[in-house]
């Protein structure tokens, strides 16, 4: 029930607090969120430390063979087992880890940067410069993504920085278009005309107050897209056409798995259990992030 | 004397909310006649439509936590689900504040004017619609045919709300209960609609109940009027009565808040001091005693029980009942 | 005036293709020169025989010249050759094409009998166990690889159950060799793939209904509904679903142009001869021409999919005939 409770005198006052403040609250008190983006970034310092971790942790490189212990079962001392060639399928799961997250957070770095430069600039220009870059976005857009992966893919032999500049060269469109979007709405607002009577000039407007401003719907939009990427780049390591072996990545370590996959089921499990995990985890703390800084979509 | 056709006795609805319990309605109870008009009246919150919808048993997530409401004798507190079906609709109508959400959007108008018909009294789709009709064009729709199949979005305002109320007498219910059906509308049309409501009461017989927080439309419309407070009943009487002399300080003030034309010039406007109570935190004794001008000691410690004061009138206000007259304080 | 508008998007449309095309064949510039035509069928060709193969194909003409004939030839419906074979593109395109609808229309159709239910069902019994379970299944559908589960699917559906000797389903292909193609071998050969597909929209649709439910249960006209003495199933399913399904309909249309692309990876997974596989297969052999064949006529599709849908929504909505 809504009722006034009344503001008298001698009532205690809530503190001001900036957006930014109350998101970040928002976003503690979401429990489940907070535990999914712990374990995200758990993943991502296991990966960053593979190094220190294949030392002291597992004891093997990713990329050594030990052919007389090929497909043995999870146990000692290769805690995951061990595939086709011997190599210890932890080791590789954690210098894959390296690779995909790598790519991933590259790919959204990327696709970000691009896009919203492009819609921002759309957004607050209008006229020829908006219609010629929409179009622009409209085409790459247009184009099924994964065939242009497929294509791309190819044609250029990727590496991590290639396959990440692939994988964000689709998804910068969207990008564009939603920073465009919220660039005309907030172009519309009062302070945007009070910087431009003082004088300010436009980078100083785009940069300075447009951006702060769109800057929520470019978090929300980057923590959601993250899960997705990561499918994406996994996928295309399963095709073959990302990153090659014997790079290890957790797409590239299901390849081959229908010639195993019935006798050393675990070699199939255990990476695709570790995407899910991550996708998963990444797709909750998304929401979460979604729920802080835009709380009227929930 | 004949019994009331409905006979409301000491209802109670609570609702359970993050910040405690809310008396919505806290021992509510009024009687209304077979034909007649009753108002209740109150500021937002104060329970008036929660009463209703409590009637209907339609007050989810609410619940009833104790009363009765006699219904032609039978307590509908007490009825099951599929009882109250039999009465909803059909012996009791209810029509809600904005016709444009109140319609369904991808229906045509006629059809859910004519629904009651195919479900209470079984007719069939043709006859339910040709009815239907009918009722559009009593209430005062031009053209009742064609529009019956317009679809909601398509009528003004008033009309649509012509159509709430034909949607609402389709059964020909004995009450037919009216939760702010002008608050949504223009002044003029609002007019039209009081109009077209005190109509409905003589030609049909209904029983109404006239849920509004607007003190004029009380007194162009109902015989009878209540005022509600913080969930409770506050004043009753003949609407003449009432507003003649008020006995409760309450409505006292509110009818002193309206401004009037033979009002001194630069004279400040008389607004009720201080703001409702939060319903999870009722002040102790009468919940109006903050900000009332006679108030005494009694009020802060003892609830006021409704009880005759004067002829004609029930007041709830220790003030008024041991015999003191509200007069400029 | 819808006729206005009409041009105006066919324009921008024309622009967007042109467009695509432009870069498509750009990135496929980068590689003629080097390429070898039937150098996989016939690693012994000689160099006259690799010049004339190249002449053929116009891969030694400047780049502007190959792009307007490849226009001009796209124009009158030849989309090229194989670069392997020889064999004309649109010929694979049409061969292919039914399979993979066959597939991803499948998928959908399998999406939309589930998620409606299912979101009704969460939102009906919103807060309970049922309820968080939906949600749970359908927030961990997202999360899984589709690649991953068709995989798992066949590990447990073929060759498990084959190897302990009850009924499997075929792991690939549209029909078996031996098996007649009739119906019913179709169909147990589309089960797992169509399955693996329609997770994801299993996923969205049924959290999307639910969502869609909910708000149209908390509306106003849900309450004029119940105060007419209706049962509360002819509330929910009368005039609450077919509301709630509005929204739903706009969101499966912006699917459809995905259709003919969606299906890639699992065709691969499951040995599915559709438009997908054949762009991979082609491409893994570097047959540059069929796999841009593939891609310009599936963008084709879906910026002609666009283009019909915005006169459709403008046709409906005369608003939007002013943007």
């Amino acid at each position: 029930m809504d009722m006034p409770g009344g503001a008298f005198e001698g009532e205690s006052h809530r503190p001001a607090q900036s957006y930014w403040n109350e998101s970040w609250e928002r976003l503690r008190a979401n429990r489940i969120g907070v535990a999914a983006g712990v374990l995200l970034l758990v993943f991502a310092l296991i990966a960053l430390a593979a190094p220190l971790f294949s030392q002291f942790v597992t004891h093997f490189d990713p990329t050594r063979q030990h052919l007389l212990d090929n497909f043995r079962p999870p146990g000692r001392p290769y805690l995951l087992g061990t595939d086709e060639l011997g190599r210890d399928t932890l080791t590789r799961l954690i210098y894959g880890g390296r690779v995909t997250l790598g790519v991933a957070f590259l790919t959204v770095a990327l696709s970000l940067s691009l896009g919203s430069t492009v819609g921002l600039l759309a957004g607050y220009y209008g006229g020829w410069l908006d219609d010629v870059l929409m179009r622009i976005v409209d085409v790459f857009l247009a184009i099924p993504a994964i065939f242009l992966f497929i294509l791309m893919s190819i044609l250029f032999r990727p590496n991590a920085i290639t396959l990440a500049a692939i994988i964000a060269s689709v998804g910068w469109g969207g990008v564009a278009r939603l920073v465009r979007g919220e660039v005309l709405s907030v172009k519309q607002r009062d302070f945007i005309l009070a910087a431009r009577t003082i004088g300010a000039r436009d980078v100083r407007v785009i940069f300075r107050h447009l951006l702060p401003n769109v800057l929520p719907v470019l978090i929300v939009a980057a923590s959601l897209g993250v899960g997705q990427i990561i499918l994406i780049e996994a996928a295309l390591d399963f095709l073959g056409l990302g990153i090659q072996p014997p790079t290890p990545s957790w797409g590239n370590m299901l390849t081959n798995a229908e010639s195993y996959f019935f006798h050393s089921t675990w070699l199939v499990v255990f990476p695709g259990i570790t995407i899910f995990l991550t996708v998963l985890a990444s797709n909750i703390f998304g929401n979460a992030v979604r729920d802080a800084f835009d709380p009227r979509l929930k | 004397m004949a019994a009331p056709l409905l006979d409301v006795q000491d209802l109670r609805t609570v609702f359970a909310t993050k910040e405690g319990v809310v008396k919505a309605v806290d021992g509510v109870s009024f009687h209304l006649d077979a034909g007649e008009t009753l108002g209740i009246v109150g500021e937002s919150g104060c329970g008036k439509s929660v009463t209703a919808m409590s009637i209907m048993r339609l007050q989810r997530p609410g619940r009833v936590t104790g009363g009765k409401v006699l219904f032609k004798g039978r307590d509908l507190i007490q009825a099951s689900e599929q009882e109250m079906r039999e009465i909803r609709g059909k012996e009791i109508s209810m029509i809600f504040q904005d016709p444009m959400t109140s319609f369904n959007p991808v229906f045509r108008t006629g059809w859910q004017v004519a629904e009651p018909l195919v479900l209470h009294k079984g007719l069939n789709r043709m006859k339910a619609m040709a009815e239907a009709v009918g009722l559009l064009g009593r209430v005062g729709i031009p053209a009742p045919a064609a529009r019956a199949r317009d679809y909601p979005h398509q009528f003004s305002g008033g009309m649509r709300q012509r159509a709430m109320i034909a949607m609402g007498l389709t059964t020909a219910p004995s009450v037919l209960i009216a939760d702010e059906p002008t608050t949504a509308l223009d002044v003029t049309i609002q007019a039209q609609i009081l109009d077209l409501l005190r109509h409905v009461n003589k030609e049909f017989g209904t029983a109404t109940i006239l849920i509004t927080h607007n003190l004029g439309v009380v007194a162009g419309m109902c015989e009878r009027v209540m005022v509600m407070y913080a969930g409770k009943v506050v004043e009753s009487g003949p609407t003449t009565d009432v507003f003649a002399h008020p006995k409760h300080p309450y409505t006292w003030s509110l009818l002193r808040s309206i401004p009037r034309l033979d009002d001194e010039l630069h004279e400040p406007l008389r607004a009720i001091e201080g703001l409702p109570p939060s319903l999870v935190e009722l002040p102790g004794g009468c919940a109006f005693h903050p900000r009332c001008s006679f108030m005494v000691d009694r009020c802060t410690k003892d609830i006021p029980s409704l009880n005759p004061v004067g002829e004609t009138q029930l007041a709830a206000c220790w003030v008024t009942q041991s015999g003191t007259e509200l007069a400029h304080g | 005036m819808l006729v206005k508008f009409i041009v105006r998007r066919l324009f921008a449309s024309v622009v967007v293709v042109l467009g695509v095309t432009a870069v498509t064949l750009f990135l496929m510039d980068r590689t003629r020169g080097a390429y070898v035509p039937g150098i996989d069928l016939n690693p012994a060709l000689r160099p006259e025989d690799i010049a004339r193969l190249r002449a053929d194909l116009g891969l030694d003409q400047p780049f502007y010249v190959w792009y307007v004939n490849w226009l001009w030839n796209v124009m009158h419906g030849d989309f090229g050759r194989s670069m392997i074979d020889g064999s004309p593109v649109m010929t694979h395109i049409l061969e292919r094409l039914p399979n993979t609808l066959e597939l991803t229309l499948t998928a959908v159709l399998i999406g939309i009998v589930l998620s409606v239910p299912l979101g009704v069902i969460g939102a009906l019994r919103r807060g309970t166990k049922t309820d968080h379970s939906l949600t749970i299944f359908s927030v961990a559908g997202f999360a899984v690889p589709q690649f991953w589960l068709g995989l798992m699917l066949i590990l447990i559906f073929s060759v498990t159950f084959e190897h302990n000797g009850w009924p499997w389903l075929p792991s690939g292909g549209v029909t078996s060799p031996f098996g007649g193609g009739d119906l019913g071998d179709r169909l147990l050969h589309l089960i797992m793939p169509a399955t693996v597909l329609s997770f994801f929209y299993l996923s969205l649709w049924s959290r999307f209904t639910r969502s869609s439910m909910l708000e149209v249960l908390s509306q106003d006209y849900i309450r004029t509904a119940r105060a007419k003495g209706m049962s509360e199933r002819r509330v929910v399913y009368l005039h609450g679903l077919r509301n709630a399904l509005i929204p739903l309909v706009t969101l499966i249309g912006l699917e459809l142009p995905g259709l003919v692309s969606g299906g890639l990876v699992v065709e691969v997974v499951f040995s599915w001869p559709g438009l997908g596989r054949l762009a991979f297969e082609r491409a893994l052999q570097y047959d540059y021409t069929t796999v841009m064949g593939v891609v310009f006529f599936t963008t084709l599709l879906v910026v002609a999919g666009n283009l019909l849908a915005d006169i459709l929504y403008a046709i409906l909505d005369p608003r939007i005939r002013y943007a």
